[in-house]
């Protein structure tokens, strides 16, 4: 079976434990119903020979009390005749014939005196001389025309002659048969219903662990205040799922204290440095001569940089906890690629720089706009602060599969060797970079929270080349049209 | 700015320092403007009097200023919101949106914004281009069908973003736009670039509208933004 065609429950773990747990059952059971065939079978053979003992002590009473007269042949044929029809585990099969038992009367000189049963007797003479034979103790005879062996026990009685009485094992070995087929076919049924009980239990077992692991990475990709499903009871996959639980409260708890913080932090900062702004602002429209104007102008500039400097930290504190707030909706990567280009070539051009895009066409990609905005100006902002002039700029969309691409790449500089390991840390910039260290830090924070990744070398030519790879999923259902429509108000 | 002086206005906001400057460029600006500092205060204010617009900061000491906003619904006051806001999470914006307020502006912001945004919730800035096919402003001319623009009968060859570009100034002409306003309202995007683009692109239709000999229109307020001449 191949693996593209098997069976999912093949490869599940219920399925191995109950086929290790059947085995493990089937050689114990098996194990016992042999035990169980021997002690039958034992106790057959002891039966058996216990009849034979017995029969054999009459029998030779008769011959010995019987005269020898014509009458002797006849009377212990008879006794013998008799016995046979109390065989113990007969059965009637072969019609009347009897070929279960032989009743044999050897004289001194070991020729054959009396015979009861099937056939003449010779090959069962025959067979007696070949044998040792122990006297009063049974033993198994092999008789030429006959499948199976009889069971024998000899007697000599006072006149000198032998008497043998031998009972076909046959009967015996019908029943030990019959004794197999069944202890197997119950040993088929109970192996087989023991495999579906281990198999349905462990399965609604891990079935749990299956809902809890499930849960958890839909926990770990989205909502936070979602607990795995608890069962009542108080087993192992109970105290798991108790204990995920926990974790996910430890964890719901430190995110929404960095929250808290990040929130009270930005309020805190955000206050004086709303009252400072307006105030400066103020001053700056009443009549101000110009040489008053320009240092409060580059004020607010400044402040506003400080603010920018400020979402960006937070920003990218939340997203290196995972705890970026992001409302996805659907956003076409081609149009806000080149929205931005818009927005961003004249002051390429203005410093020498050309840009180049090149795209498949519309690629919808489910994201948080805003942010992803931010991440577009990040890069190109990157390439604006960084890139001497008359450098080309290229940039890429493309899909493979189900994440889609973005490569910027240019044939400036490239990035410093001392910051190409860990350029995407915070506060980590190149010597003469005059940014604050956060833009691709933010880039790589954002792109990670959405599920993508993001990758920067410098190009075998010279320059440098970053890549986001963002996930494509297939856009299930949007989830707040709103925070759109607030960033195209 | 004459046609303020009867807008009233009710300015919610407990820090006294931005309290302050607000109360001080609203009036500026031709507002009637009470303040309160409490929630308390301001529902006060709103079932004594009619307040055209209501600018309301969420942070506030007794109430949170959704609470009070829906409250100030629950009351009857229809008039619209600008919610000011120092958290920065999206969620709270929309939730603040889905609830009643009209607008949102995050702390810090651009004075001139803030009036630019109470204009836009007045509908007083539509006045003009509610039906028009062109706008004048002096001798500038734009025509909305063609998409053209013209100064003193000269066609402006300027490219599509530029023709949208000057038209939003246009559109707002002697009033202050900031460069955050332009990005959202120009290019829908609300991001706070670190390099200069917003200015390259005023840069550029300024020199294609202000040539040599003409009186300049666009004009550059370092620190605030741009304003264009109506007279």
């Amino acid at each position: 079976m191949s693996s593209k065609t098997a069976n999912p429950v093949m490869h599940s773990a219920a399925w191995r434990i109950s086929l290790w747990a059947t085995l493990a059952f089937a050689i114990g059971t098996m194990i016992a119903f042999a035990m169980l065939h021997r002690f039958v079978a034992n106790d057959i053979q002891r039966r058996s020979d216990a009849w034979l003992s017995g029969e054999v002590e009459v029998l030779g009473d008769v011959a010995a009390r019987t005269p020898k007269d014509r009458l002797y042949g006849r009377v212990v044929g008879e006794v013998a005749e008799l016995a046979s029809k109390e065989v113990p585990n007969k059965l009637r099969s072969d019609g009347d014939a009897n070929d279960s038992v032989f009743f044999l009367q050897v004289g001194d000189d070991g020729a054959l005196k009396l015979w009861v049963g099937a056939g003449d007797g010779t090959p069962n003479l025959a067979a007696i001389r070949e044998s040792k034979v122990i006297p009063d103790v049974p033993y198994d005879l092999r008789v030429k025309g006959f499948k199976k062996p009889f069971r024998v026990v000899s007697l000599r009685i006072e006149d000198g002659s032998h008497i043998y009485l031998g009972l076909s094992e046959r009967d015996e070995m019908r029943v030990l048969k019959s004794l197999r087929v069944r202890l197997l076919s119950l040993w088929a049924l109970i192996v087989l219903f023991g495999f579906a009980i281990v198999f349905y239990a462990t399965r609604r077992m891990l079935g749990y662990v299956r809902e809890i692991t499930e849960a958890a990475s839909r926990i770990g990709q989205s909502d936070l205040s979602t607990r795995v499903p608890t069962n009542k009871r108080n087993d192992e996959i109970g105290h798991l799922a108790l204990t995920l639980n926990r974790m996910l409260d430890r964890i719901e708890s430190s995110v929404h204290q960095l929250h808290t913080i990040t929130d009270s932090l930005a309020h805190d900062l955000r206050s004086p440095l709303t009252a400072i702004r307006g105030k400066l602002e103020i001053a700056l429209s009443s009549d101000v001569k110009v040489e008053q104007s320009e240092p409060i102008g580059s004020a607010i500039d400044e402040l506003d940089r400080l603010t920018e400097f400020l979402n960006s930290s937070l920003d990218v504190a939340e997203a290196k906890a995972d705890a970026l707030k992001l409302s996805r909706t659907e956003v076409d990567l081609d149009h806000l690629v080149r929205s931005m280009i818009d927005l961003y070539e004249p002051c390429m051009s203005d410093k020498g720089l050309r840009v180049q895009m090149h795209s498949a066409g519309s690629l919808t990609v489910l994201a948080d706009a805003a942010l992803l905005h931010r991440v577009i100006a990040n890069l190109l902002d990157n390439e604006l602060k960084h890139l001497p002039a008359s450098c080309n700029v290229w940039i890429n969309l493309g899909t493979s599969g189900n994440t889609a691409t973005l490569t910027v790449e240019d044939d400036g500089p490239g990035f410093a060797p001392e910051i190409v390991s860990h350029m995407f840390e915070q506060r980590v910039k190149g010597i003469d970079s005059k940014g604050h260290g956060l833009g691709l830090a933010f880039v790589e924070a954002v792109v990670r929270a959405h599920g993508g990744s993001v990758t920067g070398s410098n190009r075998p030519g010279g320059g440098a080349q970053l890549s986001i790879h963002w996930p494509r999923e297939q856009p299930k259902k949007v989830v707040t049209p709103h925070s759109f429509a607030l960033v195209n108000r | 700015m004459t046609y303020h002086h009867s807008m009233r206005l009710l300015l919610v906001e407990d820090e006294l320092e931005i309290q302050g400057f607000l109360k001080q460029s609203l009036s500026d600006a031709g507002y009637k403007v009470d303040s309160a500092r409490d929630g308390k205060t301001a529902l006060q204010f709103a079932a004594g009097k009619r307040y055209d617009v209501l600018v309301v900061d969420l942070g506030l000491p007794d109430q949170d200023g959704i609470d009070l906003i829906l409250q100030l619904r629950r009351s009857g006051v229809s008039s619209p919101v600008l919610i000011l806001s120092a958290r920065r999470s999206v969620d709270d914006r929309v939730k603040g949106l889905e609830q009643g307020g009209d607008d949102y502006l995050t702390k810090p912001f651009a004075l001139a914004e803030l009036l630019a945004r109470l204009r836009n919730l007045l509908r007083r800035n539509l006045a003009a281009s509610e039906d028009a096919t062109r706008l004048r402003v002096l001798d500038l001319e734009l025509d909305f069908i063609k998409r053209r623009a013209s100064r003193a009968g000269e066609v402006l060859n300027l490219s599509p973003q530029e023709f949208v570009l000057l038209e939003y100034l246009c559109r707002h002409a002697g009033r202050v736009v900031t460069r955050s306003m332009l990005l959202s309202e120009v290019w829908g995007t609300r991001i706070q670039p670190d390099t200069n683009v917003v200015d390259v692109h005023i840069y550029r239709l300024r020199g294609k509208v202000d040539t040599e000999g003409r009186e300049p229109l666009i004009k550059t307020l370092r620190g605030i933004g741009y304003v264009l001449k109506d007279g």
